[in-house]
């Protein structure tokens, strides 16, 4: 068991191993929670709008980077993608908040567009990075499927203090977002304000994207934002055992995926990825199993 | 809860009430369109007033400015003396959205649903109080949800989730509930059901009961007055005035279709206002009174 030599072994080997584990346990925690309310509300795919648009933020964070030089590594990187998370999450809000917006048509443009933009920068930047002798930037492949070596000691504490604000605000407005999540139409009527839910889900899911993607890749990090919620709601419809449940799936599949990324030599991304399908699958095949013979009553038109 | 007493406060008072939207050309300063024009109406404490219009009628638009989420471009309205923000921020109106605007299949229980109502706008440490958790179960024991106060909202019929609804509404301790196109899909028989339901409610806590639709039906069946609405209103009489004759003015066409068999479709306001059939105005108010 490489494993367990990772974890309790040498103390280097502890060092670079035990903040993925660290990292990957408070994300999982954390986009379990935010996966409920995500998939209820069909906001997958906004996530994964997102999520490539960290790696625009990247490529500009770097390209930054070879004129401020903080801003290709570190915090400075961080804060950059950062903001450039929160910024398209907002505008894709903003786009499909209008009236007749499509809202698919806007992430797939924030998508595609994030992608070349991120790609072209992080490929001109690792070039002139070389030729001047600085250390290279991350590797494309790393960051759209994310790596172990990526996250350090200090990426724990970044996503320890993320978790706990991240969940301190969704239980703070844990009724509200609620009535929005349920009934959006008649949220502002109630006194419930429907665009600033929206919007705050949004940058929560943006910054739970941020502290993902060093660990799961960019790719991949919205995984983590509807598999533990889709497959909870698999199994239950009443709502704390929907949350325990998505905490549960979430939190075992990380486990699970960052034991085979160290067993296998896989990379930590995809490996959880795995973890989590399956997971889903056996979920859904355990609800179509016990599925009742009388489906609920039926809904008038 | 208010008794209904006819010089009292109104429940609800429009006067003059006016709103346009700006007309949707791009990048440029397109004007306006008007969707409501000089609406004048009063609603009694304990009524059960029926708004009637076609489709783009302007009912959407009445319905914001009530409900305080859109200002009132002309004119006032006043809910027992209030406007529209404060009566919001006094929960003085229960709102029913249309059943296919909510989540279905969402995880939560019927009792969860309705304490939504009044908990909605809560956040932190905030609990509801003794008041609210009375009204709660007061609401689904009046609806007949009682019994299902622990079963999941995905597995109710649709007059049941209708119910949790208008439960989630009166929870609030609204003394106005505000019906939005409550029988959609809803057959002849439920509609009936529905409309004895609200009277039960009217007669059981004094509330004032405003049902807006484009389903004459569902209008005639629970409602003391209506007010036939198309952009202003036409006329507003009781349930048996909806003689042909009145209506042909709110839906312009095939007025034998709307006594008929055939389900007729809401027609669109622009339709309704073809300078062609111009018509005279009903004295609208009764009251009219300033607020």
């Amino acid at each position: 068991m490489r494993t367990l030599e990772y974890l309790f072994g040498a103390p280097e080997l502890r060092a670079t191993f035990w903040p993925p584990v660290v990292v990957g346990l408070l994300v999982a925690a954390l986009s379990s929670a935010l996966s409920v309310p995500v998939v209820l509300k069909r906001m997958a795919f906004v996530g994964q709008g997102v999520s490539h648009a960290a790696f625009g933020g990247v490529g500009v964070a770097l390209a930054l980077g070879l004129v401020v030089g903080a801003a290709a590594h570190g915090t400075g990187l961080l804060a950059v993608v950062t903001l450039f998370c929160i910024a398209a999450a907002l505008g894709i809000a903003w786009l499909s908040d209008r009236p007749g917006a499509r809202t698919d048509t806007a992430i797939g443009i924030v998508l595609a567009g994030s992608m070349a933009v991120g790609f072209l920068l992080i490929r001109a930047a690792a070039g002139r990075m070389r030729a001047t002798g600085l250390p290279p930037p991350p590797s494309v492949e790393s960051i759209l499927f994310g790596s172990v070596l990526n996250v350090g000691p200090g990426d724990a504490v970044l996503a320890a203090v993320v978790a706990a604000g991240v969940l301190a605000v969704l239980w703070w407005y844990r009724r509200p977002l609620l009535f929005w999540a349920f009934d959006e139409g008649a949220s502002p009527a109630f006194g419930v304000p429907s665009r600033a839910m929206r919007s705050l889900l949004l940058i929560v899911l943006a910054l739970a994207i941020v502290v993902t993607m060093r660990l799961a890749g960019v790719v991949l990090a919205t995984a983590l934002l509807v598999l533990p919620g889709a497959a909870a709601l698999e199994l239950s419809d009443r709502l704390r055992p929907v949350y325990a449940i998505a905490m549960a799936v979430g939190i075992l599949g990380v486990a699970v995926g960052l034991v085979l990324s160290f067993e296998m030599n896989w990379q930590p991304g995809p490996s959880i990825v795995l973890a989590l399908t399956a997971m889903f699958a056996a979920a859904r095949a355990s609800s179509s199993l016990r599925s009742r013979p009388a489906p609920p009553q039926e809904r008038p038109a | 809860m208010s008794e209904p007493a006819p010089n009292a406060t109104p429940a609800i008072d429009y006067v003059g009430v006016g709103f346009a939207y700006p007309r949707p050309v791009a990048g440029g300063d397109g004007g306006t369109v008007e969707a409501l024009r000089d609406i004048t109406l009063r609603v009694e404490p304990g009524e059960r007033l029926g708004i009637l219009g076609p489709n783009g009628a302007g009912k959407t638009t009445l319905m914001r400015i009530t409900l305080g989420l859109l200002p009132c471009q002309r004119g006032t309205v006043r809910i027992f003396g209030r406007t529209p923000e404060q009566a919001r921020r006094e929960r003085l109106i229960g709102y029913v959205p249309q059943r296919s605007d909510a989540e279905l299949a969402f995880p939560i229980s019927v009792r969860q649903a309705v304490e939504l109502g009044p908990a909605g706008r809560l956040t932190g440490f905030a609990r509801l109080s003794p008041d609210d958790r009375r009204r709660v179960e007061e609401s689904m024991s009046l609806l007949g949800i009682a019994d299902l106060a622990d079963r999941p909202v995905g597995k109710l019929s649709g007059g049941q989730f209708q119910r949790t609804l208008i439960a989630r509404a009166l929870a609030v301790g609204a003394r106005v509930l505000l019906l939005d196109e409550p029988t959609v899909g809803i057959d002849v028989t439920g509609q009936r059901r529905f409309a004895e339901l609200l009277s039960g409610l009217r007669d059981r806590l004094g509330v004032t009961i405003v049902v807006v639709s484009h389903d004459l039906r569902t209008i005639a069946a629970a409602s003391d007055r209506v007010a036939c609405l198309s952009r202003t209103l036409h006329s507003h009489v009781a349930p048996e005035g909806l003689t042909p004759a009145v209506l042909a003015e709110v839906f312009r066409h095939d007025v034998e279709g709307v006594f008929g068999e055939v389900h007729v479709d809401a027609h669109p306001a622009a339709d309704c206002d073809d300078p062609a059939h111009h018509h005279h105005h009903h004295d609208h108010a009764k009251g009219g009174g300033g607020a």
